[in-house]
This record gives C-alpha cells, sequence and structure tokens, in this order.
C-alpha cells in the first residue's frame, strides 16, 4: 500500500537571503547534494545518496538512479526525474505525473510508488519527483528487438491489456480530477488547440500542410466514447518488464483525460514498432484492438482511430517542431534537437495521407 | 550563407564545445575534435546549401500559384505572388531559401481559404479543386526535401547504440 505523499514543506524564503534564481544547466553534482539535504528532511535524519548515476539522456526529463542510505531505515534503491530548464517541452511540471502516479497506485496498472516531490523547483533548482526503483528493462522502441517472438508477444498482450485497465479507471475520484481540463466538455478538442498554439510559434520553416490539418483535426474531433484518463505517451519504450512480466508504466508527463482511441492509435504507429504495422512487430492490429476491447470494454471506432492515427502523426510532427524551436531559437546547443528536425518531410507526407484516410 | 546552414554550422561547433571536449582527455581525441571545427569553420567561409533543391521547391510553388490564381478567377482570393518569383540565373542559396519560406506561407494562407467554411460555402467546385491542386504541388515539393533526408538514425541518437 503507498502512503499518502505530500509535496515538499519547503517553501520559498527569498529574504531568508538561500534560495538562487533557477540555473539554466542541470549539475549533477549540484542535484546530488541537493537531493541528500531534501531526504535528510524528508526522512528524518541524514541520508547518504549513493551510486548516483544518469539512467538516459532523454529528450525531456533527466532520469537519475541512486541508493538513499541512513542510519535510521534500510537502504532504499529510488529514481530521480527531473525537469530540465531546456527540455523539450520546457517549462516543466511536475503534476501530471505525480497526480497520475497517486492515482494509479494500487489498482491494475503497475506504476513506480511515488515518494516525493516538489513543484515549484525550491529543493534542487528544477521541478522533480521521487519514486521507488522498479526492477526491470526498457524496450527500445526504433530498432528490432533481440527478443524471440512468443516473447514479444507476451508482452505486447500485457501492455494492450494494462491499456484496457487504465482506460476503465474512474478518474473523477482520483487526483487526475484536478487536472485543467478536467471540467472541460471536450477537453480532447483542447488538446489538438494546444499543440496547435505550439506549432503555431515562430521558426524559420512553415508548414502548410500542418496548418491546413491541424484546423481539420479541431473540426473534425470525434465524440469520445467515454473521457478515459490517456497515459499520453503510452508505447514501446514506456515501460519496464521482468522476467516476461511488465513490472511499470513509465513515463506520464503527456497524461490527461481524454478519447481512449488517443493511446491506442499512439501505440500502433509504426516507428514505435521498428517500422512494422503490427504490434511490436508480432501482434496484428485486429489482434491489439479485439484484446484492447474485451479488456477495456469500449468498443473502438475504425473512423475514430483512423482520426487519432492522423492526430498521432501531428503530434510527432509538434514535438519535432519542439526539438527544431530548442536549437534555432533557444539556442539549445544539444544537435540531437537539430536532426531531429531533418525527418519533418517525411512526417507531414505521412500525416497527409493519414488525414486523407480519417476523411 | 544561408541563415539555416551558419545555424547548423554554429550548432555543431558548440555541440562539439559543450558536450565532446569536456568528456574527453585522450589528447588524440581531442585533437581530432579540434580538427573538426577547424574543417566546420572552414565550411562555413566556403560551402552553402546546394541551390538546385531549392529552386526546384520555388518552381513547384510558382506552378502551384500561377494554377491557383487561374481556378480562383473572379473569387475574393488571399494575395497570390506574380510569378516567377525567381530572376533566370538565380543561384544564391539564401535568396532562394527565403522565397521557398515565403512561398510555404503563401500557399497556407490560400489553402487555409480555399478550405474555409465561407469559401466552400460560396463556391465548393472551385474551392475543392484549388484545395486538391494546393495539396498536390506541396506534396511534390515534400518529395524535393525527402530526396534530400537521410534515413533516420533515430534509435542511434535516442539510445547512444550503434545497433
Amino acid at each position: 500500500m503507498q502512503q499518502a505523499v505530500a509535496p515538499s514543506d519547503r517553501t520559498l524564503h527569498p529574504s531568508a537571503g538561500h534560495v538562487l534564481p533557477p540555473p539554466n544547466v542541470v549539475d549533477d553534482n549540484v542535484i546530488r547534494s541537493a537531493l541528500a539535504v531534501h531526504l535528510g528532511r524528508k526522512f528524518g535524519g541524514e541520508v547518504v545518496i549513493d551510486g548516483f548515476a544518469r539512467k538516459s539522456s532523454g529528450f525531456s526529463w533527466i532520469t537519475y538512479s541512486f541508493v538513499a542510505r541512513s542510519s535510521s531505515a534500510p537502504d532504499r534503491k529510488l529514481i530521480l526525474r527531473v525537469g530540465p530548464p531546456n527540455g523539450l517541452f520546457a517549462p516543466y511540471s511536475v503534476l501530471p505525473q505525480v497526480h497520475a502516479l497517486q492515482s494509479m497506485a494500487g489498482k491494475t496498472v503497475p506504476v513506480p510508488d511515488l515518494v516525493s516531490f516538489d513543484q515549484d523547483g525550491a529543493e534542487i533548482g528544477f521541478p522533480f519527483f521521487i519514486c521507488e526503483h522498479v526492477k526491470g528493462e526498457v524496450p527500445a522502441p526504433w530498432a528490432s528487438s533481440s527478443l524471440d517472438e512468443d516473447h514479444r508477444r507476451d508482452i505486447a498482450r500485457q501492455f494492450i491489456a494494462i491499456l484496457g485497465e487504465l482506460h476503465k479507471v474512474d478518474w473523477s475520484k482520483t487526483p487526475l480530477a484536478s487536472s485543467g481540463r478536467a471540467g472541460e466538455a471536450r477537453g480532447e478538442i483542447g488538446a489538438i488547440a494546444a499543440w496547435r498554439c505550439s506549432l503555431a510559434r515562430p521558426t524559420a520553416r512553415y508548414y502548410p500542410l500542418l496548418d491546413w490539418g491541424g484546423r481539420w483535426l479541431e473540426e473534425n474531433c470525434p465524440s469520445p466514447p467515454r473521457r478515459a484518463v490517456v497515459h499520453g505517451d503510452y508505447r514501446i519504450g514506456n515501460f519496464l518488464e521482468h522476467a516476461r512480466k511488465i513490472t511499470a508504466i513509465l513515463d506520464w508527463e503527456l497524461t490527461h483525460l481524454g478519447d481512449p482511441h488517443e493511446d491506442l492509435a499512439w501505440a500502433l504507429m509504426p516507428t514505435f514498432n521498428a517500422g512494422s504495422r503490427k504490434f511490436y512487430g508480432v501482434v496484428e492490429r485486429e489482434e491489439v484492438i479485439e484484446l484492447y476491447q474485451t479488456v477495456s470494454g469500449i468498443p473502438i471506432s475504425a473512423k475514430s482511430l483512423a482520426f487519432y492515427e492522423a492526430f498521432a502523426l501531428y503530434q510527432a510532427a509538434a514535438i519535432q517542431m519542439c526539438a527544431v524551436r530548442a536549437f534555432e531559437v533557444d539556442r539549445f546547443n544539444d544537435m540531437r534537437m537539430a536532426v531531429m528536425g531533418s525527418q519533418m518531410a517525411s512526417i507531414v507526407r505521412a500525416f497527409d495521407r493519414a488525414l486523407e484516410a480519417a476523411a | 550563407m544561408t541563415k539555416s546552414f551558419d545555424l547548423v554550422v554554429d550548432g555543431v561547433i558548440d555541440a562539439l564545445r559543450a558536450h565532446v571536449l569536456p568528456n574527453s582527455n585522450d589528447d588524440f581525441v581531442r585533437g581530432q575534435v579540434f580538427s573538426i571545427i577547424f574543417a566546420l569553420n572552414g565550411l562555413k567561409l566556403a560551402a552553402d546549401w546546394k541551390a538546385g533543391p531549392l529552386l526546384e521547391q520555388v518552381r513547384l510553388q510558382d506552378a502551384a500559384f500561377s494554377e491557383v490564381r487561374r481556378l480562383s478567377a473572379g473569387m475574393d482570393h488571399p494575395p497570390i505572388p506574380a510569378t516567377p518569383r525567381a530572376e533566370t540565373g538565380l543561384a544564391d542559396p539564401e535568396r532562394l531559401e527565403a522565397l521557398r519560406d515565403g512561398g510555404d506561407r503563401r500557399l497556407g494562407e490560400l489553402l487555409l481559404w480555399a478550405a474555409s467554411a465561407s469559401t466552400q460555402a460560396a463556391q465548393p467546385i472551385a474551392a475543392n479543386e484549388i484545395e486538391r491542386t494546393l495539396r498536390s504541388f506541396i506534396r511534390d515539393q515534400l518529395k524535393v526535401e525527402i530526396g534530400m533526408t537521410p534515413k533516420s538514425m533515430l534509435h542511434q541518437i535516442a539510445t547512444g547504440d550503434e545497433r
């Protein structure tokens, strides 16, 4: 059973003179020192941070693993996630992820237990949260897997069944009910509008098909079969598996309330399945849909799925343009951002084709 | 030199200085990195984007403008640039890039206008034909760009794994 977690109780006291302006670069040594202070206060005693290491150099949140050692309690293997000031979706809020982890705790969707979080960044200079370490490996979505087909089928079917469980959750009784769009009758249209705003920010290149297609999506958004908790980035690569079992669903930063078709369409994108039309390269789409419907009880509409497959490509294009903007406008010196934008023409063409299928 | 070419070269140099040099303690490796920076600075002075593909995109846009002008005769439409926009023999990538980017914005205005409810209601057949024509030319323009795009290395870029 997960314990109730409160945000950090440390508040900003500018007059006390010990709160510095937020830095622009995430310094691992500074983070580690501040983390020890934070956990010492949280756990009530001195805490030593051991084995502190970046888990990945992702495009967005920075992930660290470490062991918290104290004299009064057993060692705890934990995960720290930090929202950097110049990441793809900066400025960051921890609240979608915190609310999602809190809402899913104790339910049939496996998530890491939340330990602590700080939304305003006063503790270590950036928004962050800490959760328990969960055993498992993250499969890579972009390259062919070395796992055998039976293994991948097992994992793929578990992953789809968990999605069905996620969409069954009654969010009205969870912290997600306090999210910004919970009260909106057509929140999914608001989500499309938000991506349109993101794409409308000035960059050197302008893609007429994206501008026109974004308006088409907003004007033709289907009514959802039910409003569900949408993960927002539900795909191969965003879960842990151990011994042929999914142990945790990760990366809840884009969680929102919306149409369940959105997650299904995103998961089926060939980009996240090593270029295959089959889910995880092994499960046919029809089988995915049948399994999902059986678990969730939500009927899948071919028209809505086609719409959200087009929307998935639109989002992919918008994310690439965030990277272009980070490089060109914000002058973020990460070449991965620059080269992400080089695939824009292919994505826009795929989006145009998907719109034709959805129309 | 075009602004975007300049940005890419500067970005590569900045990334090498910020991320690679501080993590390279091997003198030979550092020498390689400084050599690459030197070569890139040379490219900044001597190289630029190829003019050919940019010119081809500008010509496709011009063809789209001419066709839309014909189809929209008598309709109240956004401005359509006079064509050809590039004078004969223009090969300056900076000017061609500016024409291409400006042309994309004009095409977008025309596409949004053709697909708008008011245009569709007033002249549905012409509006649909203009929309179809514009999308077709824009797709052809994308093909030119796709032809210059290297194969995706997303897996390697995201994971650092050569596989």
